[in-house]
């Protein structure tokens, strides 16, 4: 059962940096391909990036999940920290906010807070809600992105 | 790439170019593992799965949702996303390769999305596409709504 008064934990910021491999590699699993020759050539050719607008080798949308698992003890850590039951637990809804790209060679640096805590349902049987929200911000000290992570233990 | 797609050219009530992935197989949830680091033994271990009293493995949520990506973005651009929420539904079993038990169904996600809203902001013309994410069977995997600019 989610410890309600972890309410508004700040987890420590991690930095990671965005390895122009791991994109490829993230992007062919979500396209469901087997090599970076079969999917968009934003994602591998940075000339192609660029003729298609962007600054660099663009991340794909939900690339910033892998900084979860890579970072601050990843899914293990942070529910253990929270006092999450992981057989209880499912993942009820996702919502990224982009305000930027992320680019290959970019120095991310993700900041992860707990904004609300709810419980719900029937004494007997508790849900309990446990909404992450996360700040990626670059290099450059640019917000590129927010993530809203809803968690739900059945 | 190049997108085609311009403001002008969509109203409330268009849809989105439908999608259907490929029978998402074993390999593709270890794959997506391996890329996205999410090891939970939950999307590949059939050992573990059986513990819990479930059949089979089930592929990644959020594999759903990058599915669910690129079907968006490959028709209107990655820059041109600003928003994507969705919810999570039902839980998607890959595909037998034998398939004796015609598991390609349960295995094939179909995207659909439908425009819902247009409008300015700050300058910027957008607008709003529910989407969803049902397999061949009819089960929905998931539902939510992206919100995206274009150009005139």
């Amino acid at each position: 059962m989610a410890d309600k008064s972890k309410l508004g934990t700040e987890f420590p910021s991690c930095t990671f940096t965005v390895e122009k491999d791991k994109i490829i590699e993230f992007a062919v699993a979500v396209a469901q391909k087997e090599n970076k020759e079969q999917i968009n050539p934003i994602y591998y050719d940075e000339n192609e990036a660029r003729k298609a607008g962007y600054d660099g080798i663009p991340a794909p949308p939900t690339f910033s999940v892998c900084s979860f698992f890579w970072t601050g003890g990843g899914l293990m850590g942070t529910i253990k920290k929270l006092g999450i039951d992981l057989s209880r637990l499912r993942h009820r809804e996702e919502e990224y906010e982009y305000f930027g790209c992320i680019y290959a060679g970019d120095i991310i640096t993700r900041k992860m807070r707990v904004t609300d805590m709810i419980k719900k349902g029937k004494k007997e049987r508790p849900i309990e809600i446990t909404i992450l929200e996360t700040e990626y911000i670059n290099q450059h000290g640019k917000l590129v992105l927010k993530s809203r992570t809803k968690l739900m233990e059945i | 790439m190049n997108v085609a797609v311009k403001y002008n050219n969509i109203e409330v009530g268009s849809e989105m170019p439908e999608y259907v992935c490929d029978p998402l197989t074993r390999t593709h949830l270890v794959r997506y593992a391996g890329a996205s680091g999410d090891f939970n033994p939950l999307h590949y271990d059939q050992t573990f799965v059986r513990t819990i009293g479930l059949k089979n493995v089930i592929a990644h949520g959020m594999l759903i949702m990058g599915i669910v990506s690129e079907a968006i973005t490959s028709w209107i651009g990655l820059k041109n996303l600003k928003k994507f929420n969705v919810r999570f539904l039902n839980m998607t079993e890959p595909m037998d390769l034998d398939d004796r038990e015609k598991t390609k169904d349960r295995a094939t996600i179909i995207i659909k999305g439908k425009v819902v809203r247009k409008f300015e902001e700050n300058g910027e013309q957008k607008f709003e596409c529910d989407v969803t994410a049902q397999d061949a069977l009819g089960s929905k995997k998931l539902s939510g709504y992206f919100i995206a600019t274009l150009p005139s």
